[in-house]
């Protein structure tokens, strides 16, 4: 019967294959559907939050932060209750990282306030001494991408059927909802702040990436 | 040199001498055996490119364990795997279960020394951000925790008024009392209102009770302002004021834990 595998490298690949899948097949699959559906509680991100997420993937911020809590006692005493899959659901793509340079961020919105992430992004050190996470002042006058935002979220609710304008779930509505209401969004989180340029941009009706990015950070809980 | 006098060189240099004795007396063996022996045994019937395979049995000894291992395998598929239900939640439960069981027994009665140095650590990863390691807010980013739980942080309260804890009383108005008056009352309150009550204290009794303790809950219990359980409060409520907002530390931190960022954080206004 060897001989035979030996003999036939496609018919021994299968084999290989079949071997080392098992382990993982007979643990993950049982419990795969379930264990990925949405936690109660869990929502779709709005458009504005997509918008600094879409900052926080395009600025590399999951190089250094990840976004999973393990069931440690040492982690989810500092950052929360452990994750669970189906808090992802909404996630395209997850950002669970593989690095914590800095610290873990899956429920940063839980212990940071906007006012806090405006002092630190402009200048992490001005709050962390000795911080080594690189200052990002460029998201104060840059504004962020709210039209690509909405075609992602436009995209999941008709593909995925990710479930926008339902009852207790966010608004999506047309571009032009959407984008009003991106905009009253991104006025509560600039009353927060203090930098003037920002409040000024959001009241001239720009939307400034720190905006949006504030708004993801303050989501994630 | 003495380096021999220690017995782990000592071990590593025997230990070293040892596998080069063995290896040129392992080596030596097989070169000399490669430079004579022929190949024996009966081949097999592939041939690839005109490289054949022996006939060799496997020894004994890799049989039966590779056979261990495979029964082994099989029953961890079948049973010990799915049956023993071993999930890593639920040796997390467990563990957090003994832990939270010894903090508790272990600090239950803590000394003050104890629970500041406790609370120190505490206040450092939870707080400091946003505090500041001194705890001096950084210029004015967070309440300045040098001044708040002290008579001067009552001034500061009666001068500023206060809104954001969330009392159904709703917010503190600026500016009830100035002068030697506050000043009186002030510390009247930081003392933790014992000794004689200034007359000013009326200014005051609208909101918090003539006896301070808030009027069931309308307004802080002002008896026990600059003490752990008044911080307690806070960190359970949140306050979003005229600084800043401070998050709810509500669930995040056991009483103990509580009680001790509190005690540490009051010795910071408090000088001791
Ligand atoms: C070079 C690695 C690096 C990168 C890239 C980086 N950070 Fe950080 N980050 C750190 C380090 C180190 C800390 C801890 C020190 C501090 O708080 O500044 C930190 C802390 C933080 C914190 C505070 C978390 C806490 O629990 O206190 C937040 C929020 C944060 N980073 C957000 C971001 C965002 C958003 C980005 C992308 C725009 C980003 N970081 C990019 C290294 C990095
Ligand atoms: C109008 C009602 C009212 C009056 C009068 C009043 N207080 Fe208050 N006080 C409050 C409320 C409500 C709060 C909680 C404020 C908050 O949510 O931050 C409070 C909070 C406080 C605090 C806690 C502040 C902190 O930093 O947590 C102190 C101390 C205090 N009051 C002292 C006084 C003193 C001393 C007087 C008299 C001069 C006084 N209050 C008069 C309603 C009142
Ligand atoms: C996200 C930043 C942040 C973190 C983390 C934080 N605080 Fe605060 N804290 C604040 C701000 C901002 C204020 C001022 C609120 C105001 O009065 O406007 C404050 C106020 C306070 C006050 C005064 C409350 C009052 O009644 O006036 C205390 C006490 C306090 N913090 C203790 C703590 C302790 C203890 C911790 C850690 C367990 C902590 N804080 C963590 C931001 C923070």
């Amino acid at each position: 019967m060897f001989h035979w595998l030996e003999k036939r490298p496609f018919f021994f690949a299968v084999g290989v294959f079949l071997v080392i899948a098992f382990a993982g097949l007979i643990e993950i699959i049982p419990d795969f559907a379930q264990a990925s559906r949405p936690v109660v509680g869990t929502k779709p991100y709005t458009v504005l939050q997509l918008a600094g997420r879409h900052v926080y993937i395009k600025d590399s911020c999951n190089a250094c932060h990840s976004q999973l809590i393990r069931p440690f006692k040492s982690e989810t005493d500092r950052y929360g209750p452990y994750s669970l899959s189906g808090e992802y659901a909404y996630d395209r793509p997850f950002l669970w990282g593989s690095k914590r340079t800095g610290p873990d961020l899956m429920r940063v919105g839980e212990y940071r306030t906007t006012d806090w992430h405006e002092n630190h992004m402009w200048e992490p050190s001005s709050v962390v001494p000795g911080s080594i996470m690189p200052a990002y002042k460029h998201m104060f006058t840059q504004n962020a991408d709210i039209e690509t935002a909405y075609a992602e979220a436009l995209t999941v609710k008709k593909v995925f059927n990710v479930p926008y304008d339902k009852p207790g779930m966010p608004k999506l509505g047309e571009w032009e909802e959407a984008k009003k209401q991106a905009m009253e969004e991104a006025r509560k989180i600039a009353s927060e702040m203090k930098n003037q340029d920002v409040k000024d941009a959001v009241a001239n009706g720009e939307i400034p990436e720190i905006v949006a990015l504030i708004a993801y950070l303050n989501s994630l809980r | 040199m003495n380096w021999l006098s220690d017995n782990i060189n000592l071990l590593a240099l025997i230990a070293a001498v040892v596998i080069v004795v063995l290896t040129v007396l392992v080596a030596g063996k097989y070169i000399k055996q490669m430079k004579t022996d022929r190949s024996t045994g009966e081949l097999a019937k592939e041939n690839w490119d005109g490289i054949g395979e022996y006939k060799n049995e496997l020894p004994s000894g890799w049989a039966y364990t590779f056979l261990g291992a495979m029964i082994w395998g099989l029953w961890y598929f079948a049973i010990g795997y799915p049956v023993n239900g071993y999930s890593q939640i639920g040796e997390y439960n467990e563990e957090v279960a003994v832990h939270t069981k010894m903090f508790e027994s272990k600090w239950a009665n803590a000394d003050r020394q104890t629970l500041q140095e406790m609370g120190e650590g505490i206040y450092l990863v939870q707080c400091a951000p946003c505090h500041g390691i001194a705890g001096d807010g950084m210029d004015a980013k967070a309440a300045d925790l040098t001044v708040w739980g002290s008579a001067a942080g009552v001034l500061d309260t009666i001068k500023n008024g206060s809104k954001g804890l969330g009392y159904p009383m709703g917010e503190m108005p600026a500016g009830l009392l100035d002068g030697d008056s506050a000043k009186r009352v002030a510390s009247y309150v930081a003392n933790g209102m014992k000794g004689e009550k200034p007359a000013e204290f009326a200014a005051c009794a609208g909101c918090h009770g003539v006896d301070g303790k808030g009027m069931g809950g309308m307004a802080p219990d002002l008896t026990k302002y600059g003490t752990p359980s008044f911080v307690a409060d806070v960190l359970n409520r949140g306050k979003k004021g005229y600084i800043g907002t401070m998050v709810s530390f509500k669930g995040r931190l056991t009483p103990i834990q509580e009680k001790a960022v509190g005690t540490y954080i009051l010795s910071l206004s408090r000088g001791e």
